[in-house]
């Protein structure tokens, strides 16, 4: 356990040596929330509900998006461990007493934290700004669950990223393009843009058996108080079973990706 | 002729190289097929619960959309090199595209085009010319306006992106500045009228992704006016000569690294 508090404390520090990077990061989080507010504004100046939602339900999800996006989301070892394991540095890793996953998971956390941190301050920022009004559940039990939801949807997001880089082991050229599919679908299916509940109640519940809708959708609905503490329950559950399959998945893909994984040159 | 001529080389490679990895391009084009779809589907849907969002219909909405994914995606394929600019740089790979006898902005800006994008290109023009035989009924007019529109569209992307690979070459991190750029044009995936001043102002006049990709549609539909469409002209051409004078001031602080 010590070794990996040593590894978040050194990409800790590692994350403020490229500072212009991160901050255009931030500002990159913030505009991709703008199309989205100024969307639903115009929409809520003639309306008073729509799809069920009102304003203040509305201002609240778009908000906490830029939040859980930033803690889901923020996952620099998806832009990394293609490129380790096509070029061979992954042996570094391998004779070192380090499980290389576990080590790229802390990494993440380190940069969740910092993403974290930013996005209070960006959250209190365009409050300030737009001073729009804001509704949650007022279910402590429901906020709860929607904190665990949240914890799952962390696990989940890297798990389904690292099942999609595995495929660097067999097809090094392809290890891109399966990521960027999953980041499309990250992108349209999760409640990034739109509250997935607007959508017709078939292709809703078509959702619910994807893993996508648990990594921002539903955390967020139990939040703004969409859900009743059943639900909440219910979903964490689902969350969990996902959880468990891409655990699994994983596990069994990356065994059988080292077992062919070789690397030459010095 | 010699420019051109290296150019239709570079192009050729490109090509090559993309049909070189079938799974890679069909993962690609459908991953960016599925992004347009899930997203006009949203607009779909929000359209079908509300009758005008700011004064547009559903389907003025959608065909914003459409015209904001034809100049996004013609604008990547072409200046796809740009994301590959700044390991160019901090490499020292730079110092053999200036010692060439190419010229080297053209090199960095058109030395790789995406030709997955021209998949993507010839499906969104297809859906664009059924939306308009069938939804908006355009005049030859306004169908000429809308060719000079999306020329002159190139022209400040152009210019934008000479400006970024500029600001890389001094700043050495062109890679989240081009996804900026991104995110900007993003912004305008709605009509500019949505936002609320100044971001309306801010992004149509002095960041210009408004002015990019809302006007050619806006002509289309006949929603903008001959002053505004003569300020777009000479904004276009005035912003590509200040984006030359900077790619050139830009290119004395260049220092070779590595060696």
């Amino acid at each position: 356990m010590r070794k990996y508090l040593t590894v978040f404390a050194i990409d800790w520090q590692n994350q403020f040596i490229y500072r212009l990077n991160f901050v255009l990061w931030r500002f990159r989080n913030i505009l991709r929330v703008l199309m989205t507010y100024f969307l639903w504004s115009t929409i809520f100046s003639v309306q008073t509900s729509v799809f069920g939602y009102t304003r203040e339900q509305i201002m609240a999800y778009l908000l906490l998006v830029i939040f859980l996006y930033g803690f889901v989301g923020s996952s620099p070892s998806n832009d990394n461990i293609g490129g380790e394991v096509s070029s061979g540095a992954l042996n570094n890793f391998l004779t070192k007493p380090i499980g290389y996953l576990r080590y790229w998971f802390t990494r993440d956390l380190s940069s969740k934290l910092l993403n974290v941190i930013f996005a209070v301050g960006e959250i209190f920022l365009l409050w300030l700004i737009f001073r729009p009004p804001l509704v949650f559940s007022s279910q402590p039990a429901v906020i709860l669950i929607g904190i665990l939801m949240l914890v799952s949807a962390v696990i989940i997001f890297y798990l389904l990223g690292k099942l999609a880089l595995a495929s660097v082991f067999w097809a090094p050229e392809n290890t891109w393009g399966f990521m960027f599919v999953v980041l499309v679908l990250m992108e349209m299916l999760t409640g990034l843009i739109f509250p997935l509940d607007i959508l017709p109640r078939s292709a809703f519940t078509a959702l619910q058996f994807t893993p996508f809708p648990y990594l921002l959708y539903f955390p967020l609905a139990a939040f703004i108080g969409r859900l009743s503490p059943l639900e909440a329950v219910r979903l964490l559950f689902q969350s969990l079973v996902w959880l468990g399959i891409l655990f699994y998945l994983v596990k069994r893909v990356w065994s059988a990706g080292y077992k062919v994984y070789s690397a030459s040159g010095g | 002729m010699k420019v051109l001529k290296v150019t239709w080389l570079y192009f050729v490679n490109s090509l090559q190289q993309n049909i070189s990895g079938p799974v890679v391009f069909s993962l690609f084009f459908t991953s960016k097929l599925l992004r347009y779809g899930l997203f006009l589907t949203f607009l779909y849907f929000l359209g079908s619960g509300i009758k005008l969002i700011g004064g547009y219909t559903r389907e003025q909405l959608i065909f914003f959309y459409l015209v904001f994914n034809y100049i996004d995606t013609l604008v990547q394929m072409f200046f796809r090199e740009v994301y590959r600019f700044r390991s160019l740089v901090v490499s020292g790979g730079f110092d053999m595209v200036l010692l060439k006898p190419f010229p080297p902005l053209v090199r960095c800006l058109l030395g790789g085009p995406d030709f997955i994008d021209a998949g993507v290109l010839i499906v969104l023009t297809a859906v664009i010319a059924y939306y308009l035989a069938f939804f908006i009924h355009p005049s030859p007019s306004s169908l000429f306006l809308f060719f000079l529109m999306l020329l002159n569209t190139l022209i400040v992307a152009a210019a934008f992106h000479i400006l970024v690979i500029a600001l890389g070459i001094i700043t050495l991190s062109v890679d989240h500045l081009i996804m900026v750029y991104r995110d900007l044009t993003s912004l305008v995936r709605i009509p500019v009228d949505l936002f609320s001043e100044p971001l309306r102002s801010l992004i149509t006049f002095v960041i210009p992704v408004g002015l990019m990709f809302t006007f050619p549609a806006k002509t289309l539909l006949g929603l903008l006016s001959w002053q505004m469409i003569i300020f777009s002209l000479i904004f276009g051409v005035v912003f590509l000569f200040f984006s030359l004078k900077f790619w050139h001031f830009s290119l004395r602080y260049y220092s070779s690294a590595s060696s």
